[in-house]
């Protein structure tokens, strides 16, 4: 999979302070990322929360109105052939040409993809027994997905993006199509990057985490990294916000004790944490779950503070 | 591309194909008994002879046989076919892809959106191009006995042959792209397109088209009436061809009245200028389309 190794050393995708306006409002702003390359990306967020529109600016279908991108050191518009080649996209309910035939859609794949893999669309065809000959508009939605989902690894593009793949998919559907996004990604050295507000599909398949709501991202890390730097606190109730060591991501008050999720150095915590106070580590899926209910304006107003006790933007590789 | 291209419109071109093949056969079962009736009326020779004054009552017949073929049943077609063609192949090549998003699909292959667009326009183009000459060549076969006693310059005629079928359906086409990506949807495009399209082709028909060069000025000797003459022949000049413009007929007593017409060779002339006029308005639609999609994402 030579074609993976485009781009060297360079990230699989970096963003400096990227954003887009649509009229007045704001799809994203301020968005901030550097993903290395390998790493299979979650990127979680309410509808609306402008994951969309990150995806469709990486992809080059979005110009941003500020800021910059750059997928495996490729930022120049000029060259848009070659920003394209690098990333393979599935878009969100599959598009495909409904009176083209399977076949059809891959000679189209292999007429717009100079690195077309003929083979290994074949291939994943006979291995689902999706018959070639097929006119898309007979095939079931899981189908059209793994036909989308081909297309895309067809192009052998470096990065690949799927845009909430599995939402429109029954619990079957989504099964088959996350394990053969597994498959694909799993010791091949490509980047993924998934969109997704369903956070339990993507927690066995993804190490990178991407938290996106109201427009900004709240939340971006290697995913062990996150969990390593969140603490949940059960402390007295009575204990104010101003004593807890760290950023208070969300409180949950009952009569005598409240449950906090803070964002600390562990270190610090266990060497400041007083006696009565329970420090327990947080899954990921209530991590996730626990951003997504912050309210984005407050995430807003902290973020420089929060800059300070982010993790570096993914400095250090991610071993799979 | 060229592929993909062809794929997506072969449905179309085969529609196109279908149109043609219905015109062809019904052009030949009227153009034969058009030639024979031509034959057995003599009006060969009487043309020959007299531009046809001298056999008023051949031409008559033949007339009441064909007129009516020429001047209704094809005038409503004339008018619309063209305009359908172009708006039904146009709406469709981009508002579709919007419709079913399945522009996210075509513009996220490696072949950038603006060499998308500009490889499809000038395959469709070509084809319309092609369809636009077969059915001028093949009503113009057609209708050339008749056209032997009218010329080409009337109205339902002059529509018909020549440069200007072809540049009619550009122009409808054009419009229909451009409306396509505004409005992001077929249908509401294609009645967007047609709607303009019949406007500036009625207008310049019927407001310009006299006008393209200074008609030439005639007095002529009304002894025997001003009228447009037999058949299709002006009286007042005695060339088939000419288009009369206005007659001013002589006050009471005096013999001369003065008329304006545009002479029959300037046929190619006008149907170049107009021609001129839609495949201008073609280039600027479709220029509008290419740099307005390729603004809007690069």
């Amino acid at each position: 999979m030579t074609q993976n190794d485009a781009g060297g050393s360079a990230p699989a995708l970096r963003t400096d302070r990227l954003g887009r306006r649509y009229g007045r409002v704001w799809g994203l702003r301020d968005c901030t990322l550097e993903v290395p390359a390998g790493a299979v990306v979650g990127l979680v967020g309410p509808n609306g929360a402008g994951k969309t529109t990150l995806l469709e600016m990486i992809i080059g279908l979005l110009q941003p109105t500020e800021g910059q991108l750059s997928v495996f050191g490729e930022t120049s518009h000029a060259h848009m052939a070659a920003r394209l080649a690098r990333v393979g996209y599935v878009a969100q309910d599959h598009p495909l040409y409904r009176d083209f035939s399977v076949a059809d859609m891959f000679h189209l794949g292999r007429a717009m993809n100079p690195s077309w893999d003929q083979e290994l669309a074949q291939a994943r065809m006979d291995a689902l027994a999706i018959p070639l000959k097929r006119k898309v508009k007979g095939l079931s939605g899981g189908q059209r997905a793994q036909v989308s989902l081909t297309m895309a690894l067809a192009k052998r593009a470096p990065l690949l993006v799927l845009d909430e793949p599995v939402s429109s998919l029954d619990p079957v559907a989504r099964l088959e199509f996350m394990r053969e996004v597994m498959a694909a990604a799993v010791g091949t050295g490509l980047t993924v990057l998934i969109a997704s507000h369903v956070v339990s599909e993507l927690e066995r398949l993804c190490d990178w985490l991407i938290v996106l709501t109201g427009g900004h991202v709240q939340l971006a890390g290697p995913a062990d990294d996150l969990i390593a730097a969140h603490r949940l606190l059960t402390i007295p109730r009575a204990t104010a916000d101003a004593e807890l060591p760290g950023l208070i991501i969300h409180r949950t008050d009952s009569d005598r004790h409240s449950t906090v999720l803070v964002r600390t150095d562990p270190v610090r915590l266990a060497a400041q944490q007083p006696p009565g106070w329970q420090a327990d580590l947080v899954g990921f899926e209530q991590l996730v779950m626990s951003y997504l209910q912050r309210p984005s304006k407050a995430a807003a107003k902290d973020d420089t503070a929060q800059a300070a006790a982010r993790p570096g933007p993914a400095t250090k590789a991610v071993t799979r | 591309m060229i592929w993909v291209s062809w794929r997506q419109h072969r449905g179309q071109g085969i529609a196109c194909l279908g149109v043609l093949a219905a015109l062809a056969v019904y052009a030949i079962v009227l153009g034969t008994s058009m030639r024979t009736a031509f034959g057995h009326d003599g009006l060969t020779a009487c043309l020959v002879r007299s531009q046809g004054t001298a056999c008023p009552a051949g031409v008559t017949a033949f007339m009441n046989e064909f007129g009516s073929e020429v001047n209704i049943a094809f005038w409503s077609v004339a008018l619309i076919v063209p305009g359908l063609i172009g708006v039904l192949v146009g709406g469709s090549l981009i508002a579709r892809e919007l419709e079913y998003g399945t522009w996210r699909l075509a513009w996220s292959q490696t072949v950038p959106r603006a060499r998308w667009l500009a490889v499809k326009l000038a395959l469709v183009t070509g084809g319309l191009i092609v369809v636009g000459a077969a059915m001028t060549a093949v009503i113009t076969w057609y209708r050339a006995p008749m056209d032997r006693l009218t010329g080409r310059f009337m109205h339902n005629i002059y529509d018909f042959e020549g440069l200007v079928l072809t540049a009619y359906i550009l122009c409808a086409f054009g419009f229909a792209v451009l409306a396509g990506l505004l409005l992001r949807r077929s249908i509401p495009a294609m009645v967007a397109a047609f709607i303009p399209w019949l406007a500036i082709r009625l207008v310049v028909e019927f407001v310009f088209r006299p006008h393209f060069m200074t008609p030439l000025t005639a007095t002529v000797n009304c002894t025997h009436g001003c009228g447009y003459g037999i058949g299709f022949v002006p009286q007042a000049t005695g060339r088939i061809g000419d288009l009369v413009l206005s007659i001013t007929p002589p006050r009471t007593g005096a013999l001369g009245g003065v008329i304006t017409y545009q002479p029959a060779d300037r046929f190619w002339i006008f149907q170049s200028i107009e021609a001129g006029i839609f495949v201008a308005l073609t280039a600027a639609a479709l220029g509008a389309t290419i740099w307005l999609l390729h603004r809007r994402a690069s």
